[in-house]
């Protein structure tokens, strides 16, 4: 196992060392940015081997045995949720767009109230390892758990090949490493941190994750405001003055003026985020439903500042950078684009700004955070689809609960190898595709077929597995054939000359789809199975509000049941 | 699976504890969830409607009134949240508890 770690850790130190870098090119060698990214695989790769040791049963792999305190499982949340998308793509956005970027940020925090008052306490209390536990308490295992186990995959892989194509990306602009060896690299690091420390190493990277983006995005953010005297006035009079777009950045734009795309955008993203497979795993890391419900409360804290960061990065980037052609590609007559002419795009507007504040060495910083924020959400990621096959498909509907612990974590390791594979793979393939499209999707799947499943699952006394089982797919099939029809697919990858679905995100018409067939798929249910389903209503309802703890103590009740 | 008993279940389920525990955590749940709906929704109608009105400075100071909201939206979502817990942590744990200590031998 040491040997192991240590090849890796061999190979990815001459990965990085072999790094020249690209953004810094215009700055000078950067060996500070190396160092300080050998320091993150280094200290992932210790707390992976230390993870090891403490990965031993079942409940260690997928759940570190409950052990995790609200506060660590808060920070590892937020550290799970908050993607390089996030960081950068929004910050980004704020530097491209101005106000309309703030909405995104708006999106993706307001999931999060509503994962705290329908999902946190009922999933803890009625599940053990994955959402799907919850949805097949009183419904029929073997249908709900395939539903629920293709929903999570399609949800994990797509989010991963965006999240990995991103990363190839921003590491290949950063160190000047080949895309296909930064892919491969992150790809062999998540498959590492999953298959040898399960949950428990997977938790601290996105502890370790979360604190430093925190950390980074607040040091970013004082440096910005002391740029401008702490005067929030001062920093957005210097950012309309010398952005294209002059003061209209500071009012709502275009983004959003299309009411239709704006609400299917927001419901994805408010109840996208209460159907991430990876996100709702993470409430059976902690003791009981309380610490659920904590530990969602702290996690939210953090988005939210994160949320509030971010702003200010974006328009200091703008203020900051914007007067300065050391930043930008300028062409042979002086002149260059503030946006588009960005070196390596807007994408880089806040690790150009930590090189404008603090020089090499906060650029080496923050470029560190970005590949810690990235290596974090894939690890996730990876382990919630290698849950999927593993809990659900494999241990539930093929060996029907008997696998022994042993043999279900092997598979779960497998899984997680297969997966990262195949993330790998796919994004070399799609390095040049337009894959914009692929995180909406993720998103649309998740409100449109997780989300609708497990609500009403676990709040509505008529839902029966016929109609849990006709809205999953209802919401599945209606997402991916709206995104294919849509522009994002249908024009920028199959080049047709126009959309035949007008709008960009399907959710406001998928999400609705998936509760109107789970209804009348329920309601015309006569079946004895589903006089049953409704029965166990009780059971359920009683579980779900008080916890599972008056069971404990009752064994030979529960073997009678059974 | 449910293990419990169904004489158990139609017990808690009875139990006037139970109840006021379900009942109010219900009122709150939804409640809560439909006004942070609204809080979202009803901004993003805003900005679509009265997209000028939000570039305007918040009278007697330099900042906009959009960011403003954007900004005051973001601090009442954390404290929607916190509302929740707070009125978990001090009346439904303990209403649970009990009631896990009087039907669990």
């Amino acid at each position: 196992m040491i040997g192991y770690l240590l090849a890796a850790l061999i190979a990815t130190c001459t990965f990085a060392a072999s790094a020249q870098t690209v953004v810094a090119g215009a700055h000078g060698p950067d060996w500070i940015a190396i160092a300080m990214f050998a320091l993150i695989i280094i200290a992932t790769l210790v707390i992976t081997y230390r993870s090891a040791g403490r990965t031993k049963s079942k409940a260690d792999f997928y759940s570190a045995g409950n052990a995790i305190t609200p506060v660590q499982n808060g920070l590892a949340i937020a550290g799970d949720f908050l993607s390089a998308a996030a960081f950068l793509g929004i910050s980004a956005l704020v530097y491209a767009n101005g106000f309309d970027g703030l909405l995104y940020a708006l999106g993706f925090l307001t999931g999060w109230p509503i994962v705290l008052f329908l999902m946190s306490e009922r999933m803890r209390n009625l599940g053990s390892y994955t959402f799907a536990d919850a949805a097949a308490f009183r419904l029929d295992r073997t249908p709900i758990r395939l539903v629920a186990a293709t929903g999570s995959l399609v949800v994990v892989l797509f989010y991963l090949i965006a999240q990995m194509i991103g990363a190839g990306k921003v590491i290949e602009l950063l160190f000047g490493v080949n895309y296909l060896f930064a892919v491969a690299g992150v790809g062999v690091l998540m498959i590492l941190y999953v298959t040898v420390g399960g949950m428990q190493a997977t938790t601290w990277v996105q502890i370790t994750k979360a604190a430093l983006l925190l950390c980074g995005g607040t040091l970013l953010g004082l440096a910005v405001l002391w740029h401008f005297d702490f005067s929030f006035g001062k920093l957005f009079a210097a950012a309309s003055a010398i952005h294209p777009k002059g003061a209209a950045i500071l009012a709502p734009g275009g983004l959003f003026s299309e009411p239709v795309s704006a609400i299917s955008l927001g419901l994805a993203l408010v109840f996208g985020t209460a159907g991430l497979p990876h996100i709702l795993m993470r409430f059976f890391t902690v003791k009981d439903a309380a610490g659920a419900r904590k530990s969602v409360f702290y996690a939210t804290t953090c988005v939210a500042y994160f949320c509030l960061v971010i702003p200010v990065l974006g328009f200091g980037a703008v203020a900051i950078l914007m007067s300065d052609p050391a930043y930008f590609h300028v062409d042979a007559s002086g002149q260059f684009n503030k946006i588009a002419d960005l070196i390596g795009g807007p994408n880089m507007a806040a690790i150009h700004l930590a090189h404008a504040m603090g020089g090499p060495v906060l650029l080496g910083f923050m470029a560190a955070v970005a590949f810690a924020t990235i290596l974090a959400v894939v690890a996730g990621l990876t382990l919630a689809g290698a849950s999927a096959v593993s809990h659900d498909i494999y241990g539930q509907v093929i060996a029907k609960g008997r696998a022994s612990d042993t043999r279900e974590v092997w598979v779960s390791k497998m899984a997680a190898l297969a997966i990262g594979i195949v993330a790998v793979l796919l994004a070399y393939a799609f390095e040049n595709q337009n894959v914009a499209f692929m995180a909406g999707l993720a998103l649309s799947v998740a409100a449109s077929s997780n989300f609708p499943v497990l609500v009403t699952a676990m709040f509505w006394r008529g839902t029966t597995t016929r109609g849990a089982v006709a809205g999953g797919l209802m919401g599945l099939a209606a997402s991916v054939v709206l995104v294919v029809l849509s522009k994002t697919v249908w024009v920028a990858v199959f080049h047709f000359p126009a959309a035949i679905f007008p709008y960009e995100n399907p959710t406001l018409f998928s999400m609705p789809l998936a509760f109107l067939f789970i209804l009348l798929f329920s309601l015309t249910d006569k079946s004895a199975r589903a006089v049953r389903e409704r029965a166990a209503f009780d059971a359920q309802f009683v579980q779900s509000e008080i916890g599972a703890a008056q069971t404990i103590d009752s064994p030979t009740l529960a073997a009678a049941a059974s | 699976m449910p293990s419990v008993t169904p004489d158990r279940t139609r017990q808690i389920l009875a139990d006037p504890a139970f109840r006021e525990l379900s009942l109010s955590r219900a009122r709150l749940r939804w409640g809560l969830s439909i006004v942070t709906l609204i809080l979202f929704f009803g901004f993003i109608a805003l900005i679509s409607t009265a997209k000028s009105a939000l570039g305007a400075n918040v009278a007697g100071s330099d900042i906009p009134v959009g960011l403003a909201l954007a900004l005051s939206v973001i601090v009442l979502v954390v404290l929607l949240t916190g509302f929740y817990v707070q009125r978990s942590n001090s009346r439904f744990d303990e209403l649970a508890r009990g009631l896990n200590w009087r039907f669990g031998q």
